[in-house]
């Protein structure tokens, strides 16, 4: 099968779990007639009509809440938020709804509902709207939270998820749309929820990531290798289940780590990493956890400070050189 | 609650300091920030600061006296508190004289010593410190390689490469696939022992200064590959050119040297050629974006080199002045750490001393360096007929793993040409 896109495997996925379980249906704003802002559901609306393709109002609390409904009676809705930014206004509906009503319940109603939302800065989209809060998802208990950064994981994840009894909070990054890849070539391409892979194999340097910050952790593993410095890229794919085992044995195996995260650091993917790994890594590690992410200011407008606000590759280059250099390398 | 002050670490190859002189007594008492002595390292006499308010209830290593990194200098606590009966003596009240209680643990046989050793067990203290391991600090992964591999981390001990000396993975590598433990195992050509002094002969321990030169110096003849290149310069028009300078200044106070000249010179060449001005390290080179130039100062006794930074973009009389600055403070001893790190070429001046030529040690990771004698009047041919010129030898050394002869020697052409038609020094 010829490479795809990120955009163009997500809506493989859909088209085929729209196809093959009449309970799976799509639910947000202008993803209908107009096919999403990023055009993810194109075609769709024309293929499965205005039931199955429902366009909102501008109203994510109402759409989200009334999603929560209906997968409760049995339904799996696919909500489209058109960033993850707009979630916000939703809050109340995602933690203390779909994440609750599980345990609110006895156990005896699920909520297997999948939001969709793109996240990710980059693009003069300034401070409303450049943030990458996925972290803050994953600290709640009663979701789950993934952020592939392939196509392929895109299309297998975006497939289990859809088929999941929960409530699975799905990151996309608006970089990541125009990445090409393979997606697998038989089986179903199904992806499991909660575990890591490895991106790259190497021996010097750890360095974890999720979503596009995992491209950007390749190239700097690109250069890193042309001065004799092998790092090995684990990609998180999930951030709750977090798949600590996967991080632990490859710093069992190099014995440093850095975190890069496109979100703040404070509070973040990198610090829940650190925590787990000095507890379970505590005598593999040469030097401390070290950690990359956006600088802690909201997002500036103008190109030259956003670019020095991104944790670019030449940041996590620097993060990373400077933690092989306290082990003398 | 009283404390202990110890040695502090104040430059990155320092193993002990001497405590220049208290600028607290004892029950004199201090703020947050104060300099409450002055600390001589192996290359400077740095201020060392109170990091919180206190009393000085002790001092333990008086003027003029040495101690190990680490070990204690001096009890400080609040105001009126007494000195816990179990802290340690004063050094001297041991009978020590200089270097009592450093790099070596104090011998405890001394006959008075013991009687002291019941109330105040200086030595105790002293060996305590690093048998425990408390203070040793290595990386998790280190100490568990460590164990596994029988090996045991004292012996590394200062050898850390990691932050502030911290042992890591690769320093345990490299030991145990040394196979020995870092106790240097017997050097290929047995070491002569000193011989002993003669009738009358007096030994004196080294200053930190004249140790860190020593070693330095030691190391770089034995490791680093030098060659030389020497060249005879034609000075009359630059001394021409500074007496120009000067009568211009003469209303300022400013004055320009030779020196600054030749440093001027030196800095424009190696803009010019990168490849003389490059290290070589582990393998690489590296290329410096700075040129910060060393000049060595000679003490009374040690020598200093200081650094002017960014000596390219800086013009004869900025150098001047910088250099006058720089070597007032070097011979008080007033220079900060910060000035005399960071060096990528050195000059070392011996004109005034009437030198015909010599060549000069590189100062690692330094790959040059410029070895400058005597300006003497001497006849030379000059298109067809003898006429008095006044003439400077220069050596260059270089490292031949960082640039190779003809590097060295477009170098040194290029410092030529600038101070044989000085006004190039001006543009």
């Amino acid at each position: 099968m010829a490479d795809v896109t990120y955009r163009e495997a997500l809506r493989l996925a859909l088209d085929e779990e729209l196809g093959r379980d009449q309970d799976v249906f799509l639910m947000g704003e202008e993803i209908g007639r107009f096919e999403g802002s990023y055009k993810v559901t194109a075609g769709l609306w024309q293929k499965y009509g205005a039931t199955r393709v429902r366009e909102t109002p501008i109203s994510e609390e109402g759409f989200v809440g009334a999603g929560i409904g209906a997968a409760m009676m049995g339904l799996r809705p696919v909500i489209e938020i058109m960033t993850i930014n707009f979630i916000l206004v939703a809050m109340d509906q995602v933690i203390n709804h779909a994440a609750k009503i599980r345990y609110m319940f006895g156990g005896k109603v699920g909520v297997p509902l999948v939001i969709r939302a793109p996240g990710g800065a980059g693009a003069q989209l300034t401070a409303q709207h450049s943030q990458s809060l996925e972290a803050w998802f994953a600290g709640c208990p009663g979701l789950k939270v993934v952020a592939p950064a392939t196509p392929a994981d895109a299309y297998g994840m975006l497939k289990t998820a859809i088929r999941d009894d929960d409530p699975v909070l799905f990151c996309e990054n608006l970089v990541l749309y125009n990445l090409t890849g393979a997606l697998p070539e038989d089986g179903d391409g199904l992806v499991p929820l909660g575990r890591a892979a490895i991106a790259r194999e190497g021996t010097d340097l750890t360095l974890v990531a999720h979503s596009y910050t995992v491209q950007r952790a390749l190239r700097v593993a690109d250069r890193l290798s042309q001065d004799g410095i092998s790092v090995e890229v684990v990609d998180l794919r999930s951030l709750r289940p977090l798949d600590v085992d996967t991080v632990a044995a490859s710093v069992r195996k190099t014995n440093r780590v850095l975190v890069a995260e496109e979100g703040w650091s404070t509070y973040g993917v990198g610090a829940e990493l650190a925590a787990r790994l000095q507890r379970v890594c505590f005598d593999d590690l040469d030097a401390p956890v070290e950690r990359v992410g956006q600088a802690e200011v909201p997002m500036p407008y103008a190109k030259p400070l956003e670019l020095a606000a991104l944790p670019l590759e030449s940041k996590i280059e620097a993060a990373a050189r400077s933690l092989l250099a306290e082990s003398g390398l | 609650m009283s404390e202990e002050l110890t040695m502090p670490r104040l430059s990155d190859t320092m193993e002990q300091g001497t405590i220049g002189r208290w600028l607290k007594r004892e029950g004199e008492s201090f703020h947050e920030g104060d300099v409450i002595a002055e600390i001589e390292t192996d290359k400077a006499t740095m201020d060392f600061q109170a990091y919180e308010d206190g009393t000085m209830l002790r001092i333990l290593v008086g003027d003029g006296e040495s101690a190990a990194l680490g070990a204690p200098i001096a009890i400080i606590g609040a105001e009126g508190e007494e000195v816990p009966a179990d802290a340690p003596a004063a050094a001297s009240a041991n009978g020590g004289g200089r270097d009592n209680g450093a790099a070596e643990p104090a011998p405890a046989a001394e006959p008075e010593a013991k009687e002291a050793k019941e109330e105040a067990p200086v030595a105790t203290a002293t060996e305590e410190a690093p048998s425990d391991g408390g203070g040793l600090r290595a990386s998790p992964i280190a100490r568990r390689m460590a164990d596994a591999g029988g090996l045991d981390l004292r012996t590394l001990a200062g050898k850390g490469t990691g932050p502030d000396g911290r042992i890591v993975k690769a320093d345990v590598e490299r030991a145990l696939a040394g196979g020995v433990k870092p106790t240097p195992a017997a050097p290929a050509a047995p070491q002569a022992a000193p011989p002993p002094p003669g009738e009358g002969d007096e030994v004196r321990e080294l200053t930190p200064m004249l140790k860190a030169v020593a070693r330095r110096m030691a190391e770089s003849k034995a490791s680093v590959p030098h060659f030389y290149v020497t060249s005879e310069i034609d000075m009359t028009r630059a001394l021409e050119l500074r007496a120009e300078l000067n009568d211009a200044l003469a209303d300022s106070g400013e004055k320009v040297s030779v020196n600054d000249l030749i440093v001027r010179a030196c800095a424009q060449a190696l803009v010019q050629h990168p490849q003389a001005h490059r290290s070589y390290v582990d393998g690489h080179h590296v290329y410096h974006s700075h040129v910060h130039v060393g000049i060595a100062v000679a003490l009374d006794d040690g020598l200093i080199v200081p650094v002017l930074r960014d000596a390219d973009a800086k013009g004869v009389r900025r150098l001047a002045a910088e250099t006058r600055d720089l070597v007032t403070r070097a011979r008080d001893g007033k220079l900060r750490q910060s000035e005399i790190e960071g060096g990528t070429f050195t000059v070392s001046n011996m004109g005034m001393f009437d030198v015909a030529a010599f060549s000069a040690i590189i100062n690692p990771p330094e790959s040059t360096i410029l070895a400058v004698s005597s300006t003497v009047e001497r006849a030379v041919v000059r298109d067809g007929a003898v006429v008095p010129r006044k003439i400077m030898s220069v050596t260059l050394s270089c490292d031949h793993r960082a640039c190779s002869g003809a590097d060295g020697a477009r170098l040194l052409q290029t410092v030529k040409r600038h101070l044989e038609a000085p006004t190039l020094l001006l543009a």
